[in-house]
């Protein structure tokens, strides 16, 4: 206790100095957090973007579907099993969504298509697919008798709202799929692949031209926070009969979005690591200086009956206070701000607010809150001061009491 | 009560530096015997050696050979985690000048060694109270050391120095950095806290004022031991 105490009163002699080296600690800590919050904001909004309208974060389907998205894999979902997806914690919405392929034609054209039969309350309700709107309107109810195009594929086929698109394939089992529907909308998507390919249906619509009546090809899961994702997962698994389905998260469907992001952040990892290092730089220099200024008195400490190793303790002490000082105010600092972008996106201009359009994801920076992007932060600095510390404290361990009070 | 028991027993004190070109004998064979109550200087001219003896016999510096015993301890052979926790509880130190920790008041400078040693709040209060009332420091109990004059800082230190009542305080020209009536003011307080507390002092000097008051004098040439005397 003395020892702390000692060590909390020696950081006031040069009180600049400590001021100074602390706050050089509070600046890394925001940036490191704004940093770090920004990125993984952008991350988790290209994820949302990315998965809400093909997978959700973590899907459901019978075995080998996503490997071979074939029809003849669609399947009843038992309402036992969308009972306990429900009930589960963590998971905001079940969405059955039927996959398949079908040739699309319109006046003259025809063409390729990805075909989605989807349940438009429930997607309205939880992915916003009626904010892709960019044409006409959204079928009013579940049982409508029509279509939605992606915004390209619909110029292809020479099609507008109030046309009637021809669907024709396969059905459940082989059976042939054929059907007329009335274009009620057309749809701007994430990405531009999609707005060339895709056609949705109502799904009870798609049942009955697919001849799959009450089956779907998957079960798409929203959740509340994606950083929990994996845990989540793991806690569903045993809950899912695995000899016929499996339960898939998004880096399982998307490996490739997975590792563009891991990718990309190693990028951001070394920028942090850079800026550390620059303040263990200053770190360093206040403990040496603080040490070797007080050689006499360390050197007094010893006559006095104080062991080396408790004098080692208390530069360890001044070490971590002014750490903690510094990355305290740092992270409560960093908190608020990230709070405040959270709530407050900063809207994009420009080129780049016409490219996320594009691509049909929310032209906004948006910062995630995820806590770790704090504690990470808080560890290192911690850490950083710790390992800092050594260097004076190895001085210590060598003083000569002697030398030391000569000095 | 015992009295004549040796405090310090010092044999065949050698201790060579090994200065740029040659080797300097800095203590050349001493010996040297204290008994419990003493009031002794050792004195020389500059560079004979008063530092490096008293360094010797406190344990901050190890002898090239010879030894030392003090209250029946043979600290030369001491590891030097057991030779701190002896200086602890059984030296005071006061050095030229610097002595007390910059960032505690004279009160908590002179019960740091007894919170060392964990004694109790009240017992270290009251050993405290009764210190600042014998070197006349109770109206500067709560100032840090850069608000005392050089006397006061020295009178906080021999204080702190008695404060855990030692076998002996070793003191290195105590006096170097005050004036004369400030040296002779710390010296007449040292010899009654020798007297009203029997604790040993040995002290080094080279103030004839100061010599005059120590009751035995050692004196020291090149490292050895030249005279050793007990005026009147
Ligand atoms: N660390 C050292 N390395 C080499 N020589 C040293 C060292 N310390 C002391 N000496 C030498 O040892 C001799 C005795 O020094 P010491 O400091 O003990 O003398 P002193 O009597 O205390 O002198 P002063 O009155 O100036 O304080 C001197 O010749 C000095 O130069
Ligand atoms: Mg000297």
């Amino acid at each position: 206790m003395l020892l702390v105490r000692l060590a909390w009163l020696n950081l006031w002699r040069n009180r600049r100095r400590t001021l100074i080296t602390g706050a050089s600690v509070f600046f890394a800590v925001i940036m490191a957090i704004i940093m770090r919050a920004s990125t993984l904001g952008i991350y988790d909004n290209l994820i949302h973007n990315f998965v809400s309208f093909s997978s959700g974060y973590l899907q459901v389907n019978q075995k080998g579907f996503h490997d071979e998205p074939s029809l003849d894999l669609a399947m009843v979902f038992s309402p036992g099993l969308i009972g306990i997806l429900k009930e589960e914690g963590g998971i905001t919405a079940v969405i059955p969504r039927m996959q398949s392929f079908v040739l699309a034609a319109g006046s003259g054209q025809a063409k390729g298509a990805l075909f989605m039969g989807v349940v438009p309350s429930l997607e309205k309700q939880s992915t916003g697919l009626h904010r892709r709107l960019c044409a006409g309107s959204y079928p009013e109810s579940d049982t409508a008798q029509v279509a939605m195009l992606g915004v390209d594929l619909a110029s292809r086929l020479g099609l507008k709202p109030g046309d009637t698109v021809i669907l024709i394939g396969q059905g459940y089992h082989a059976v042939t799929a054929a059907g007329k529907y009335r274009v009620s909308g057309l749809l701007q998507l994430g990405s531009p692949e999609l707005n060339q390919r895709i056609v949705y249906l109502p799904l009870h619509c798609a049942q009955q031209l697919l001849d799959a009546p009450g089956m779907a090809t998957s079960l798409a899961l929203q959740i509340e926070s994606p950083a929990k994702m994996e845990a989540l997962a793991r806690r569903l698994r045993p809950w899912i009969d695995t000899t016929q389905l499996e339960l898939l998260t998004w880096k399982q469907l998307f490996p490739e979005l997975d590792q563009f992001i891991t990718a990309d952040s190693a990028g951001h990892i070394i920028m942090s690591g850079v800026l550390y290092l620059v303040i263990s730089f200053g770190l360093l220099g206040t403990l040496l200086m603080m040490a070797r200024e007080r050689t006499h008195e360390f050197g007094i400490l010893v006559s006095l009956g104080l062991k080396r190793s408790r004098i080692a303790f208390m530069l360890l002490c001044e070490s971590v206070f002014i750490s903690l000082m510094g990355c305290s105010a740092g992270i409560a600092s960093g908190w608020l701000l990230v709070r405040w972008f959270h709530l407050n996106p900063i809207p994009l201009g420009g080129r780049l607010k016409e490219m996320y359009l594009s691509y049909g994801i929310e032209p906004v920076i948006s910062v995630s809150n995820r806590p770790d992007v704090f504690t990470v932060q808080a560890m290192v600095v911690l850490f950083i001061s710790l390992a800092l510390v050594f260097v004076p404290m190895v001085k210590v361990f060598q003083l000569q009491p002697v030398a030391a009070l000569n000095s | 009560m015992e009295q004549n028991t040796t405090v310090i027993d010092a044999h065949e004190l050698t201790k060579i530096y090994n200065g740029r070109q040659v080797p300097v004998k800095a203590i050349d064979g001493v010996h040297l015997h204290l008994e419990e109550g003493e009031f002794a200087a050792v004195v020389g001219p500059s560079g004979s050696g008063k530092s490096t003896l008293l360094h010797l016999i406190g344990g901050l510096d190890t002898p090239t050979s010879g030894n030392v015993v003090l209250a029946g301890t043979e600290i030369t052979r001491l590891s030097e985690h057991k030779l701190i926790d002896f200086r602890l509880h059984h030296i005071g130190f006061v050095f030229q000048a610097y002595n007390l920790v910059p960032v505690l008041t004279a009160r908590e400078n002179i019960g740091f060694v007894m919170q060392l040693q964990g004694l109790p709040r009240s017992s270290i209060n009251k050993r405290v109270d009764e210190l600042l009332a014998q070197v006349d420091m109770i109206e500067k109990a709560d100032v840090k050391p850069a608000k005392l004059s050089g006397g006061q800082q020295q009178r906080v230190a021999v204080a702190r120095a008695l404060a855990s009542r030692p076998r002996i305080v070793l003191a290195d020209e105590p006096t170097a950095n005050l004036d004369s009536v400030n040296a002779g003011k710390l010296l007449d307080l040292m010899a009654r806290l020798n007297r009203e507390e029997h604790i040993t002092f040995l002290f080094s000097t080279h103030d004839p004022r100061v010599i005059e008051k120590a009751r035995r004098v050692i004196t020291l040439v090149d490292g050895r031991v030249v005279s050793d005397t007990r005026p009147g």
